[in-house]
């Protein structure tokens, strides 16, 4: 398999944060948290480049995979769908990796995130990791994207296996999971785990959590303060940099921000006309017209009650497995991904309330066939207090799915919708 | 105040002139490859049929695929805000209404107001829609009006509703079949397929009593009945069904500039 070239793309990724940072420097409305967030995106992508070019040891991961145990190791994770999101973002073209999962023979009705992802590998855009490790968190695909990714890069891994539902027992099974899962890093690596490291990043990612309580509390206010697609970046920091000292800095900043915003009456946009609930993963490509068609239409996304709506219950440094454990039933995608009860419906309920919002947008990835088989009772769910729900078909990746113009059209037609209600 | 509403779909070009929310002219020409030019044409005719001299005495509000990129009128409003209100101009008892355009089918749930309040249309595939129907009649080689009054027999034939390309295929089968297919039991399967595809989009929405069916395809009256026998109840359709959206777009210009006049 082809490993060479393996910077091209997050060469590209670690250049598009550098030249963002600079225009944010001349931007005199940007926050300082969006600086610090664009420079931990370059700090994450150049560590793994240089952890291949220094024979360092990086560890390839799926998403919702406990990154705690490979940084409190010392080793250098690279979260696989991110990294794939984010060259699909910052290049505005994935067709080429698409194209190399196919050729892999991965079918088209396979989500693009996992398509992408193992070709990214096979093409050499994403560096081959030393290990891979994999879960069932949190669909089938998952599961089985680590298998292919190890006969792709040619390396050893370890599928962590989460059990579905959650019970006392079921988190035991899930430690002695993470035990296993230990193991296998040190016998690798031949890295010891710094337990008292696992125990303070546990300590801080309770901190974390804590932090993005906060900021959807200040979210709540009229106007909101936080910008309109700006929780992609809570996601992101959430998923990159699991209890480390950089996420804690840029939550504390953005806290700081937005609480300022809050004092002064200052929304995300100049009129704050619709209050948006945003389910799912709008798409990567998207992502400058989303910003400049909320802002045109005076719309912000103030609440996504499966990406940055935590679950309750705290994490305990002095049993930090366990916590990790934990969390893992904790993250907001959890809600929807299962197992779907009263919990998914009845957050989206509050959070409607709470967050007094006008309307919800669903944006559905063809791709997922778990999530978009929430759509219709989801939908239902928020008629029933009197909240509509716009489905924009799309992928979260892949352009040749939805047009720019087709989405543009579905949102003016949403907000007019909105309007005349 | 005199206002107009164009509605620009991929084959027709609409444009209602109406005076203090009376419809006093409409036109209904083919859309072509110049959009814009057609827009201007059609507006100057229907001007020229409700005796207006010049367009500058109109507010002008657009509407359709082609109506985005037009160079002049005062604003823009989306497909389906201007169905509920055109359709509950007409029908006040409207509660869904349901489109059958060239390329597009659009259902629409509207409030006891006439505001939309819900949509669902299908346009990533030609099943369903009035393209269909017109290269469903190139096949049958009779004309798509001749095609809309054929009796409708109890015994359809079998056509699928997946894909517009196979369902070809599967008419061209039943016409040279041996002894062939009867022609009214091809269109019947036909409006069964379209109705069936129409039906999913419904259910999205909900269905609600009165239904108005607008658009060019409800011109035909084949498949109103079809549609009408897998709804269980009778349906409502407009004396002109294509001009639906282009009477809810003047509205909506009527509205706008009421509003403009009184700030």
């Amino acid at each position: 398999m082809n490993s060479t070239g393996s910077g091209n793309k997050l060469g590209s990724v670690i250049r598009a944060c550098r030249l963002i940072r600079r225009m944010l420097r001349a931007d005199p409305e940007a926050r300082q948290s969006q600086f610090m967030y664009y420079q931990m995106l370059e700090d994450y992508f150049t560590r793994v480049l240089r952890a291949k070019e220094e024979d360092g040891f990086v560890v390839g991961h799926t998403v919702f995979f406990p990154a705690e145990i490979i940084y409190a190791m010392g080793l250098v994770p690279m979260h696989t769908e991110t990294a794939t999101w984010t060259m699909a973002l910052f290049t505005g073209d994935c067709s080429d990796i698409l194209a190399s999962g196919a050729r892999l023979g991965m079918a088209q009705e396979i989500c693009t995130p996992h398509r992408g992802l193992t070709g990214a590998f096979a093409s050499g855009a994403l560096p081959h990791p030393e290990v891979m490790l994999w879960s069932n968190m949190v669909c089938d695909n998952t599961a089985k994207s680590g298998e292919l990714i190890m006969e792709v890069c040619n390396c050893p891994g370890f599928f962590l296996d989460r059990p579905f539902k959650r019970s006392q027992h079921e988190i035991a099974y899930l430690v002695s999971e993470l035990e296993d899962m230990v193991h296998f890093l040190e016998e690798r690596s031949g890295k010891k785990m710094d337990w008292d490291k696992l125990s303070e990043i546990v300590a801080r990612m309770d901190r974390q959590i804590e932090l993005v309580r906060q900021i959807n509390e200040l979210r709540k206010n009229v106007p909101t303060p936080f910008r309109p697609q700006g929780f992609l970046e809570l996601l992101t920091v959430d998923y990159l940099f699991p209890g480390q000292p950089e996420a804690l800095e840029y939550l504390e900043t953005l806290y700081r921000e937005l609480n300022e915003a809050v004092k002064v009456g200052k929304g995300a946009v100049k009129q704050e006309r619709f209050r948006l609930m945003t389910l799912f993963i709008p798409p990567m490509y998207l992502m400058g017209f989303l910003d400049r068609i909320s802002r045109e239409y005076g719309a912000v996304s103030v609440i996504e009650p499966f990406f940055t709506f935590w679950g309750e219950g705290r994490l305990d440094p002095s049993h930090p497995l366990e916590s990790v454990a934990r969390k893992s039933y904790m993250i907001p995608e959890m809600r929807m991904y299962g197992p779907l009860d009263d919990r998914a419906l009845g957050a989206i309920v509050n959070c409607a309330e709470e967050y007094k919002i006008d309307g919800a947008i669903y944006y559905a990835d063809v791709g997922c066939r778990h999530s978009c088989a929430t759509i219709k009772l989801f939908k239902d769910t928020l008629a029933d207090i009197g909240v509509p729900m716009l489905v924009v078909d799309c992928d979260v990746v892949d352009a040749t799915v939805t047009s720019e113009e087709e989405v543009s059209e579905k949102l003016q037609q949403f907000f007019e919708l909105l309007e005349d209600r | 105040m005199k206002v107009a509403g164009i509605d620009i779909g991929s084959l027709t070009t609409k444009v209602v002139i109406m005076d203090d929310s009376k419809v006093i002219s409409y036109v209904v020409n083919q859309t072509g490859d110049e959009v814009e030019q057609a827009a201007r044409q059609a507006l100057e005719e229907a001007l020229s049929k409700a005796g207006i001299c010049t367009q500058g005495e109109l507010y002008i509000i657009s509407t359709g695929i082609g109506s985005r990129g037009l160079q002049f009128g005062q604003g823009q409003k989306a497909v389906a805000t201007c169905l509920a209100r055109g359709a509950f101009y007409f029908f006040p008892s409207v509660r869904v209404v349901i489109d059958l355009g060239a390329e597009t089918s659009t259902v629409v749930k509207v409030n006891e107001r006439g505001r939309l309040i819900d949509w669902a249309n299908q346009d990533k595939c030609a099943s369903g829609t009035g393209l269909f129907l017109q290269q469903v009649a190139k096949l049958m080689q009779m004309p798509i009006s001749e095609m809309g009054k054929l009796p409708i027999p109890e015994k359809a034939a079998e056509i699928t509703s997946t894909c517009a390309v196979f369902a070809e295929s599967e008419i061209i089968s039943h016409i040279h079949r041996v002894p062939p297919t009867p022609k009214e039991e091809i269109v019947a399967g036909v409006y069964q397929s379209v109705v069936g595809r129409l039906m999913s989009l419904i259910k999205r929405v909900g269905i609600a009593k009165d239904v108005v069916v607008t658009g060019g395809v409800a011109l035909g009256e084949g498949l109103v009945r079809v549609l009408e026998r897998e709804l269980g109840f009778s349906v409502l359709v407009p004396d002109e069904p294509q001009i639906v959206g282009a009477v809810g777009a003047a509205l909506i210009a009527g509205e706008t500039a009421k509003r403009g006049v009184s700030q």
